[in-house]
């Protein structure tokens, strides 16, 4: 029993680190017309 | 043009060089950050963007229409233009691999004055910087 709760544990904490290096970094524009 | 931009939901933080005409776009971590929406932003605030770079990390996912695409939040995924760099990834599709690339995302047409702003961004990668 505590086996297949720590594995699903594991399941779950990997799925939301994943889910959380998921992202958008940086962006960067190079843009005319600006004064 | 700053203060439109960082009012923008998700942008942490914006930094503008008059001399390169580049602006460099730091995402909060919420995830929230729309590029589109950034798009015409620059737009309304009366400058035209002719280049849009993204560095983003995310997995690999076929969409709707079975085109690849990296998945950077749940609900917000970017189309690949094909390329021989996109190519390459197309084995991870489905898998938890994640993919950190650098792409560019728009790129003003050449003699058109004004932006298409209504069509989707694709995503041309340009280098794919790190698999993990």
């Amino acid at each position: 029993m505590n086996r297949k709760y720590l594995a699903m544990l594991v399941m779950f904490g990997s799925l939301l680190i994943s889910a959380a290096q998921a992202q958008i970094k940086h962006i960067e524009m190079r843009v005319e017309g600006m004064t | 043009m700053k203060q439109h931009l960082g009012r923008q939901s998700g942008v942490q933080n914006v930094e503008v060089s008059l001399r390169d005409g580049k602006v460099d776009v730091t995402p909060k971590e919420d995830g929230q950050i729309n590029p589109a929406q950034l798009l015409k932003a620059t737009y309304d605030s009366g400058v035209t963007a002719a280049e849009m770079d993204m560095t983003a990390c995310g997995k690999i996912v076929k969409d709707s229409s079975g085109s690849l695409a990296l998945q950077v939040a749940p609900n917000r995924s970017f189309a690949f233009a094909p390329n021989e760099l996109s190519k390459g990834l197309e084995s991870l599709a489905g898998t938890q691999t994640i993919v950190t690339v650098l792409g560019q995302l728009y790129k003003k047409p050449a003699g058109k004055k004004k932006a298409d702003l209504a069509a989707p961004l694709k995503l041309l990668i340009l280098e794919v910087q790190k698999k993990e």
